[in-house]
């Protein structure tokens, strides 16, 4: 069973190494290369699950020569491991799905930088999932931003070279942010491991001074992981960077990539500032009002919207403020209810983007809803899809959507204070979340009698295995979430 | 064995999911042949099934402490006993209707899921089991809604869908609440909230049962949530529209006789801002929906407003919190199930053979559809109320429970209204009977001659129009049993 323990750092440096075989590669074997190294990963985090799952404690695995509170270190209890999973399976299905249109609207000679740059992106997440050090999540940020960036800007049409430079704005301003937080942290307290800057931060809070460069340096960090993950208002670059870029792209960077940084977030609020610290500080509330307006703005927006691709990116932007209204609620339940939601939101929305590349390839690549008219009877599975997929955003009960808003809703009423508003604001997003996938739902199933060239695209069977998969991944969260909160609860009490 | 209640649930939804992916019938009567023996066999067992199992059934479990629950009562039988003979005798309608409507097989897919839906939203036993069904039942009804894919049709789809959500979220919102507060969600009469709990919320009890109470009776047309009702109903074709008026606004009243009486509990609000509020806004909405019923020419709107007021009848009835009152409510869910659909079968058939929309249009009609023109003026009178018909007892019941309460003004105001509103459904319904078998001068006397349908649009009708009368003939079998049922829940 030692052998296991090893696995998280194995999976880190596979997916570093392969990054840099893949560079001596064509683009054929840095394909293969990427989806063994992925089913890999997955397949490791698989067992690291199952492991600390049956153990139920947590790990933490030295790196280097130096011993704690020097040297770096990797911890990982059935959280992490579950993460890193889910993580795996939704980047291999959201590559699977999109990858017809990756040789279609790449460059030939360009391919092989796509998967170096998938295989970054995993390794940042995985790094992200796994450290137990603050500096190195920061390193790892900026290696998930870049990659990131080179995900958006490979297709390399106007569109998404603007869109990639607006995200690399954004975000750099948010890891400055984070940077400068760390750095006061550090200040103050001389540490970078978790547990000792929990344990200094605690003894400060204590005699009660520092009290306000304490609150900046947290403010700091959750504002930059919050700039990151495209809350309200910093959302601006989100529906640009995911709907222009290549739907492969677009699925990782809704699912996972931001996932990525609001799992750094939960990490640090546990391991570092502290569950009653951070919900005794102001810092949730502001949150809690951003998460709302999120929920509300990000839908309205939605409605406007007459791509369908932009659509679903604007609807990330109430999905991610659903996340933080359950951070902003302040409670054990309302964290559970968050983490659930990264993964319906992310099994949800990457299955959204890859069906709605169906759809729209099956109406000559036209993106606005006239043009969709009827999609759904020429891609039927496509079709079928994106309506799983509505209708667990709009929470219609055995789908995952519905589990989220009831965690959500049962995490409210038990918080004094915030309940009403909370479950206004989440019955209002839900009836318009409704408003405009409902209404592309009857869009796309209104028959026409217009033409369209039909492409070979959304009739290949790894598409169609795609989208099973999905559709299977979300019923699985819908149908049996017991299991699945149980995992959240104990991973939650043993990440402190 | 108790799982047999399953049965009628899942097989004609796998029945319509098939019809709607993997089947593909070229001809009609193949088609027909399926769905008649879908229809036929899974009324047999419904029947059978609810009459024979009474314990409950736990599906799975959704979440540790929300079980997917069937279990059946009288009222719940009441409901599926009225919905298997609206769906079959619908479907003997349909396949005549739908000959000029284009994608018959969609439709009929949707009918038997809508089929299997509605039987567990009936079979339901606790209150997350009927929000699931509930909002299936939106979602499934909504193709029937949109079928003739029209742009007034979409239009009045997404009206239906906007509302129905708004609604379903208002109720979604107080069933959190609850979830909350109460011991179990299972359905129990008097209610499962603790009195203790309940005394120390009161208020926020109360804001959540009217929210409930809007949230549900949006789907029964209450006022100032009706206006889809009257959008979505003229849009669909024929027999969708009077299954629409028939079963589907049912479901909301069945949602909210289960909530405010076997999960709220009466004995609580009685006397509250609450019953006050929901008394005040169904009579309003039995008042303005007669007189919106009366101004309108096309006939299907103007059916479509009489349900509005008709249901407001129901939901008076509920508000009252009284035994006898609620055995009229009970009764008139019962007439109000035959006399609708027959009334649109009538205006489907008008439709259907002449095409004609508007009330002005019809002067002469029963000159060549005597038997439909029957039809419709004897359920006519039973909406009305006029003895010897099913409307005259349970408005009779609604009025004398009324009374009986004694609450101030609603005790005498309630059937004030409701005799008004009587005034006014006389108005709206009987000048078509009027104009039609009594034309006058200087009409066209061809322009309807061998317009009746053919028999098996004719014989729907028939049965309708001879429940109305068996009812109101022989209203003790019923009485009793409803009686006690509403005895049970109070």
């Amino acid at each position: 069973m030692e052998m296991i323990l090893n696995f998280p750092c194995l999976c880190i440096l596979l997916t570093m190494f392969s990054a840099i075989i893949s560079s001596a590669l064509n683009r054929r074997w840095a394909r293969y290369l990427n989806t063994f190294v992925v089913t890999l990963v997955g397949i490791l985090s698989a067992a690291v699950l199952m492991f600390t799952l049956t153990s139920g404690k947590s790990y933490v695995y030295q790196m280097g020569h130096f011993p704690a509170p020097f040297g770096n270190e990797i911890r990982f209890g059935s959280l992490e491991a579950g993460m890193a999973l889910f993580f795996s399976v939704i980047m291999l299905l959201s590559l699977n799905g999109g990858r017809e249109k990756i040789r279609m609207e790449i460059d030939p000679g360009k391919e092989k930088l796509y998967y170096i740059m998938i295989n970054l992106l995993l390794s940042s997440l995985l790094a992200l999932v796994y450290t137990n050090d603050i500096f190195t999540a920061y390193v790892f940020v900026e290696i998930n931003t870049i990659s990131a960036c080179g995900m958006i800007v490979i297709t390399e049409h106007g569109r998404t070279i603007e869109a990639a430079t607006r995200y690399m704005i954004m975000s750099l301003l948010g890891s400055g942010l984070f940077l400068i937080g760390i750095c006061i942290l550090y200040d103050m307290t001389g540490h970078l491991l978790m547990e000792y800057l929990y344990t200094s931060i605690s003894n400060i809070m204590a005699a009660g001074t520092y009290r306000i460069p304490m609150m900046v340096a947290i403010a700091l960090i959750v504002v930059g992981l919050a700039i990151k993950s495209a809350l309200f208002p910093f959302h601006a670059w989100l529906p640009d960077a995911y709907g222009y870029s290549t739907v492969s792209s677009a699925a990782m960077l809704s699912s996972l990539v931001s996932k990525g940084y609001i799992f750094l977030l939960i990490k640090l609020i546990y391991r570092v500032i502290g569950f009653e610290v951070f919900f005794g500080s102001r810092i949730i509330n502001v949150l809690f009002v951003f998460g709302l307006a999120g929920m509300i703005m990000g839908s309205v927006s939605a409605i406007r919207e007459n791509d369908i691709r932009r659509m679903i990116s604007y609807s990330s932007v109430a999905q991610i403020g659903y996340i933080y209204m359950g951070f902003g609620l302040g409670t054990g339940a309302g964290m559970v209810a968050s983490v659930f939601h990264i993964l319906s939101h992310g099994a949800t929305k990457s299955l959204l983007f890859v069906a709605a590349v169906g759809l729209t390839d099956a109406s000559g690549g036209h993106k606005e809803f006239d043009e969709l008219t009827g999609a759904a009877y020429r891609n039927r599975l496509a079709g079928a899809a994106f309506l799983v997929g509505a209708l667990s955003m709009v929470g219609i009960p055995l789908f995952s959507g519905f589990i989220s808003k009831l965690l959500f809703a049962q995490a409210a009423v038990q918080s004094q204070g915030k309940a009403l508003a909370a479950l206004v604001v989440l019955a209002v997003s839900t009836v318009l979340n409704a408003i405009y996938f409902m209404k592309t739902v009857i869009r796309i199933y209104t028959p026409t009698d217009k033409k369209y060239e039909v492409t070979a695209f959304g009739y290949k069977v790894s598409y169609a295995i795609t989208l099973g998969c999905f559709i299977l991944l979300n019923l699985l969260l819908g149908l049996f979430s017991q299991p699945i909160t149980n995992w959240i609860t104990q991973g939650l009490t043993i990440l402190q | 064995m108790n799982h047999i209640l399953l049965f009628p649930i899942v097989f004609p939804i796998l029945a319509g999911i098939m019809l709607l992916t993997v089947i593909k019938y070229q001809n009609r009567k193949p088609l027909l042949a399926y769905v008649g023996t879908v229809l036929g066999v899974n009324a047999l067992w419904g029947l059978f099934a609810m009459f024979r199992v009474s314990e409950g059934v736990t599906v799975f479990y959704l979440t540790k402490s929300l079980p997917i629950y069937l279990k059946v009562d009288t009222v719940g039988r009441l409901f599926a006993s009225l919905m298997v003979l609206v769906w079959l005798l619908g479907g003997l309608f349909s396949f005549e209707y739908m000959k000029h409507e284009k994608n018959e097989q969609r439709f009929y897919g949707f009918y038997l899921i809508l089929y299997g839906v509605l039987f567990g939203l009936d079979f339901s036993g606790n209150l997350i089991t009927l929000y699931l069904f509930y909002e299936f039942m939106t979602l499934t009804a909504l193709p029937l809604v949109l079928h003739t894919q029209t742009k007034e049709a979409v239009m009045a789809g997404l009206k239906y869908l906007f509302y129905s959500f708004a609604g379903a979220y208002m109720a979604l919102f107080g069933v959190f609440f609850i979830g909350r507060y109460a011991k179990t969600l299972e359905f129990t009469p008097g209610g499962v909230i603790d009195p203790s709990v309940f005394r120390e919320n009161e208020t926020l009890f109360f804001v959540v049962a009217m929210l409930m109470i809007l949230g549900f009776s949006v789907k029964a047309g209450m006022f100032p949530m009706h206006a889809w009702l009257t959008a979505a109903h003229p849009a669909a074709p024929g027999p969708a529209s009077a299954v629409l008026s028939g079963i589907i606004v049912k479901g909301g009243i069945l949602a909210l006789i289960r909530v405010v009486y076997e999960i709220i509990g009466v004995d609580f609000l009685r006397g509250s801002w609450v019953q006050q509020w929901w008394m005040i806004l169904s009579l309003l909405t039995v008042f303005l929906g007669s007189l919106l019923a009366f101004r309108e020419p096309v006939l299907k709107k103007r059916l479509a407003y009489s349900t509005v007021s008709q249901l407001s009848y129901i939901l008076f009835g509920l508000s009252l919190f009284e035994v006898q009152a609620m055995t009229g409510s009970l009764l008139h869910i019962i007439a109000h199930v035959f006399i609708k659909v027959a009334l649109f079968f009538t205006a489907a058939a008008i439709i259907y053979m002449t095409g004609c929309k508007r009330v002005e249009e019809l002067r002469g009609v029963a000159k060549g559809m005597p038997v439909t023109m029957w039809c419709y003026t004897i359920v006519s009178l039973g909406l009305i109320g006029i003895p010897p018909t099913s409307g005259f007892i349970s408005k009779w019941y609604l009025a004398e429970g009324a009374l009986h309460t004694g609450i101030p003004v609603f005790s005498w105001l309630g059937p004030v209204i409701l005799l008004l509103s009587a005034l006014l459904t006389a108005g709206y319904l009987l000048p078509l009977s009027m104009r039609g078998f009594f034309p006058g001068e200087g009409y066209d006397a061809g322009r309807f001659a061998g317009k009746e349908p053919p028999l098996s649009m004719r014989v729907p009708l028939l049965i309708f129009a001879g429940l109305t009368l068996g009812i109101g003939l022989f209203p003790n079998v019923f009485t009793n049993i409803l009686s006690a049922a509403a005895d049970f829940l109070m």
